[in-house]
């Protein structure tokens, strides 16, 4: 999954920021690294969209179902987000206007894309199944 | 069943890529759009680092002083609607057309099966032009819009057309209590 992040990050970040992405993800990696505001921002609003379509494609697999696979993305996302800024990277949420704007720094459109992958995967994979099922009910 | 959803997530690249061209064309070029726009980033910083060291200061003239950079900062965002209102009729227009073109290619076709059952608000969209009353079936719309979502801002962030942080953030406060809190 780490490279995977890295590829995306680079043109994020690349763009915008003069920092190099080497440099990043091995911030990313570390704990307790030190971070401009912007750039850890950055590095979890597309860690987040990479995560989401991760999550999109395994839930597609498996295939989980009904309003569980909902919840149980948006209880993962945020948890892991959270862990992460707060237990792993140690920065000070006060600085980023508290827990929540970490939380929800690019949670729709993660959410979008896992949704979008989500019904793409299962549609894909398991259509015979789902239409027998259909008809026999 | 891969066709109908691999050709929605390519359309809605398309679209979300030629919308921003329209755009940059038409707007993100222009000089005057460059200047208002760093403008607006360079102020919402200074302003933001401003209100965090004096934010309990009661003193009248810092007071002042950010109640004025707040008001220029506001002029500022306002220009800066008024010169992207130009692209967003013109693509207004564009997508209207792109959409009911892409509507009647996909009328009443199920073009996916939803892994969960939409709450009542969204079935309308969900289920639009479709048959029959299985709420599970997924209509082009919905598939396209959320498609668009997650697509076309990840593109803007790619480019660097997003708003920056600061100025969204400054620029959200225009509508709530924050102009007014030192009056």
């Amino acid at each position: 999954m780490a490279t995977k992040t890295s590829t995306i990050e680079r043109n994020a970040n690349g763009s915008v920021k003069s920092a190099p992405l080497s440099d990043i993800c091995s911030r990313a990696l570390t704990a307790k690294s030190e971070w401009d505001k912007d750039e850890f921002l950055d590095v979890i609003y597309w860690s987040r969209q990479v995560f989401g379509i991760i999550l999109g494609i395994i839930w597609g697999i498996i295939p989980l179902k009904g309003f569980l696979g909902l919840v149980l993305f948006a209880g993962i996302s945020c948890g892991v987000v959270y862990l992460y800024a707060i237990n792993f990277q140690m920065v000070d949420e006060e600085a980023y206007g508290g827990a929540w704007e970490l939380v929800k720094e690019g949670f729709m459109t993660s959410f979008a894309g896992f949704l979008v992958t989500w019904i793409i995967f299962y549609t894909g994979l398991h259509y015979d199944t789902i239409m027998a099922a259909k008809t026999t009910t | 069943m891969w066709s109908d959803t691999i050709l929605i997530v390519f359309i809605s690249i398309c679209t979300a890529f030629l919308g921003e061209g329209l755009t940059w064309v038409l707007v993100y070029r222009t000089e005057k759009y460059q200047k208002l726009k760093t403008e607006v980033e360079k102020q919402s910083k200074k302003l933001e680092r401003r209100k965090e060291i004096h934010g309990d200061s009661l003193d009248k003239s810092v007071k002042k002083k950010i109640e004025r950079d707040e008001e220029k900062l506001k002029n500022n965002n306002r220009d800066l609607s008024l010169v992207k209102m130009k692209s967003m009729f013109a693509t207004g227009f564009a997508f209207t057309a792109l959409l009911s073109m892409f509507n009647s290619i996909f009328d009443g076709r199920v073009v996916a099966q939803l892994p969960f059952t939409p709450i009542s608000w969204i079935q309308g969209l969900s289920h639009r032009n479709l048959a029959g009353d299985d709420f599970t079936d997924c209509s082009f719309i919905f598939l396209y819009i959320l498609c668009t979502m997650s697509i076309r801002q990840n593109i803007q962030k790619l480019l660097g057309f997003a708003p920056s942080r600061a100025a969204s953030k400054q620029g959200g406060g225009l509508f709530g209590p924050t102009p007014g809190q030192f009056k």
